[in-house]
């Protein structure tokens, strides 16, 4: 039983230090808003400078332009930007989206798009979720249907996160008219400059914008912008699921351990001698150390290729209610301060634990809710029979 | 990183498993349980056939000079047979004190502890109830005459030996004594958990000067490594019952019908099985991670492990508490083996410090004044 960094490990995570402190992330301009889940805000800069430096593609084979670079230096980057806050908002979808494609993206998506994602010059929204089709996605109506040399897409996509300042969206539609629930779908990748794309912003709670909904009206997408065959997508979708929620949520431990430090500070020089919020810092601590533990298996397990479903959704589970504890509790500590926003006067730490406590409560929805997982981990990993569906 | 047990570790759990599937039934746990003198001779000695005492003793002194992995790995199956036994006490955090002090004392208990012909028992605790050395009260020296009380001592009935930690002039003292001395009396405490845990009384008790362990004021910090890793077994114990909880409530779940279908068909009870799954997971490998970091001898390894005990306890009770509710009525008869796996729980929550000890090395440890 090894939780070890070997040698070279340990020198590339001192490598992405060595970067942090000579390009400082606030440096780095934001076009979109920090969602909350480790990952800090959308900045096209910083997911550049990610390119400039090869790793947004070193775990890609040699032949697609990577260093086929064990998983282990993706979650070593991934904890040292979490833990200093940089603005790595896209990484996670490149890092779903140029996996799907390296495993069933056509010739020419593998061509024109990988390049641009290792340079950073591409970033990603997720077209799954529709209006009338949330936890019960196969209830999707968005359709193509082939025209000569070109898909014609027709549909309504919402909850996109970013979608109005990315590059490309994969989009879940029927591609078989004739088809019901999972057959008959398939992944098709959109560029958001097509015409017929009208991609509106949605603000939430907090003020901002994050989430985007998408009007497809007649766009025409190139016949071979799809994810392997047509009517393959459900089955990539659930294959890919794991690892989807997996690189969704990873930081999540090494950003609620930044936060817990900040509230800690807090403690020490507002709250001196209170041991209650002592003693609740220090579970705090406990319950993050756990999160990440479970992260890492579960890292282990897709590592080798062994099944870890239920691993994953149990992480995202704990990820996310995890995160509304110590947010709620960073606003108790606070007491009347911890409403206040950033630019405020008044506030406290920046106000970012009032920001961060807004977004936490998007998170057991976003990426299938809580209830999903559990039932997930309850079905697919403990063997429980599933509910019944209710007839249409 | 790589998660995975070395292959005597697999062989130690699974020839571990199928021993105490046939010889440590629930049965026999509850028969043990229910017995005021509850010991069961006939497997400690199998076990100690089987070399487990040993584990941790050297291979020159009669043991099979296991890494601590390998006795966590056994631990997880101990605590998944709910199996009742003074292993944690003598065979993990004594025989780790005795080994530590080394020397004639090492050589002569060593290898009678290997063949389980000696058990120590812990005498640690006073009436603050805290595993703290603000907290110890009872004078110590020796040479001298010892007067007190130690409280939660664990199957004084059959230890042989006691290891008592006491306030010397110096700071906290650490003594071997035989049970037999004269002057030492055991009460027995009836416990909810099953347990056999007594009040040892000492009476104008005679120490000699072969009798401490370690030098005179030297005592917490001798015992501290055995204390760590006997937290860490407690840990890896509340593991092995927690997965055993799981799997019974799982099980049940998929059989037991009600309204026309097995009640893990129905969300309400999916869910409160996927949070078992949970709560296991994480901490048998936060437990293990610890693990890791006090082998490898890393600077945090003190607080990794007050963590992992802090969060194992937590997340374990969590898991037996659920499971009653899982369980339904039937869970809450004697009879059922529910009831020995959360009281197993409860008890190792407590011993090796509880959650506030732990909690407050690790508020130390993340910068909290």
């Amino acid at each position: 039983m090894d939780f070890g960094l070997s040698g070279p490990e340990q020198a590339f995570a001192d490598e992405v230090r060595a970067f942090l402190r000579a390009h400082p992330p606030e440096t780095f301009p934001e076009d979109g808003t920090d969602a909350g889940y480790g990952s800090g805000g959308h900045s096209r800069a910083f997911t550049r400078a990610l390119g400039g430096r090869g790793w947004l593609s070193m775990g890609w084979p040699r032949e697609h332009g990577g260093q086929a670079r064990p998983m282990t230096y993706l979650l070593i980057l991934l904890e040292e930007l979490a833990a200093a806050g940089a603005p790595f908002g896209p990484l996670s979808g490149c890092l779903q989206v140029s996996d799907s494609i390296i495993r069933n993206g056509s010739e020419t998506l593998q061509r024109e798009i990988l390049p641009r994602v290792a340079r950073g010059d591409a970033t990603f929204w997720q077209g799954y979720s529709e209006p009338d089709a949330g936890s019960d996605l196969l209830a999707l109506t968005t359709r193509a249907r082939l025209d000569g040399d070109h898909w014609v897409l027709d549909g309504h996509k919402i909850w996109s996160s970013h979608a109005g300042i990315a590059t490309y969206g994969t989009v879940l539609a029927r591609t078989d008219p004739a088809s019901t629930r999972h057959r008959g779908l398939t992944m098709l990748m959109v560029d958001n400059r097509l015409p017929g794309m009208d991609v509106r912003p949605i603000r939430s709670l907090t003020g901002q914008v994050y989430h985007y909904e998408i009007f497809m009206d007649g766009v025409r997408v190139p016949r071979d912008w799809i994810m392997g065959k047509p009517g393959e997508g459900f089955g990539q979708l659930l294959k890919g699921l794991d690892t989807d929620r997996f690189w969704g949520r990873f930081y999540k431990a090494p950003f609620l351990r930044r936060i817990l430090g900040l509230l800690v500070e807090y403690a020490n020089t507002v709250r001196s001698g209170d041991g209650g919020a002592r003693r609740q810092l220090a579970h705090a601590a406990t319950e993050i150390a756990a999160l990440r533990a479970l992260f890492y298996r579960a890292a282990w397990l897709i590592e080798r290729g062994l099944p870890a479903t239920g691993e994953v959704a149990a992480a995202k589970v704990m990820a996310d209610e995890l995160g509304q504890r110590v947010l709620s509790l960073g606003m108790e500590l606070l007491g009347p301060y911890g409403a206040l926003r950033a630019g405020s006067p008044w506030a406290r730490l920046r106000g970012e634990i009032e920001h961060q406590y807004q977004t936490s409560w998007g998170h057991t929805l976003a990426g299938g809710t809580s209830e999903i997982q559990r039932t997930t981990i309850a079905v697919r990993a403990l063997g429980l029979p599933a509910e019944p569906r209710a007839r249409a | 990183m790589d998660l995975l047990f070395s292959p005597s570790q697999q062989l130690l759990q699974q020839s571990a498993r199928a021993f105490l599937q046939q010889r440590c039934p629930p049965e026999r746990v509850q028969a043990l349980a229910l017995d005021p003198r509850g010991f069961a001779a006939d497997l400690w000695k199998e076990i100690a056939a089987l070399g487990w005492p040993g584990l941790l003793i050297p291979v020159e002194l009669g043991g099979s000079g296991g890494s601590v992995g390998d006795a966590l790995a056994l631990v997880e199956e101990l605590g998944r047979a709910c199996f009742p036994s003074p292993f944690i006490a003598s065979a993990v955090v004594a025989t780790t004190a005795v080994s530590a002090v080394g020397g004639r004392r090492a050589q002569a208990l060593l290898p009678a502890l290997a063949l389980g012909e000696r058990i120590c028992a812990l005498a640690m605790l006073e009436e603050s109830g805290r595993l703290d050395p603000d907290a110890l009260a009872m004078p110590v020296a020796a040479p001298g005459r010892l007067t007190g009380r130690k409280l939660f001592v664990s199957d004084a009935h059959v230890a042989t030996d006691v290891l008592v930690l006491g306030r010397g002039a110096a700071g906290p003292t650490a003594l071997l004594l035989p049970m037999g001395r004269d002057g030492i009396t055991a009460r027995p405490l009836d416990s909810m958990t099953g347990d056999k845990i007594f009040e040892l009384d000492f009476a104008d008790v005679q120490a000699r000067p072969d009798d401490l362990l370690g030098a005179p004021g030297d005592g917490w910090a001798l015992l501290g490594p055995a204390f760590r890793l006997g937290a860490l077994a407690r840990s890896a114990e509340m593991v092995g019952a927690a997965q055993r909880v799981l799997e019974l409530c799982v099980e049940h779940a998929r059989v037991r019908v009600q309204g026309g279908r097995p009640i893990g068909g129905y969300q309400a009870i999916q869910h409160a099985c996927a949070d078992l799954f949970r709560d296991v997971e994480s901490a048998r490998w936060l437990m293990w991670e610890a693990a890791w970091q006090l082998e490898a001898g890393r600077p945090d390894a003190d607080a990794a492990v007050a963590t992992a005990k802090a969060y194992c306890a937590e997340a374990a009770l969590r898991v037996a508490r659920r499971g009653h509710q899982i369980m339904g009525a039937i869970g809450y008869s004697e009879e059922h083996p529910l009831h020995l796996f959360h009281k197993r729980i409860l008890a190792a929550s407590l011993d090796m410090g509880d959650a506030t000890l732990h909690l407050d090395t690790v508020a130390r440890a993340i910068g909290l004044s």
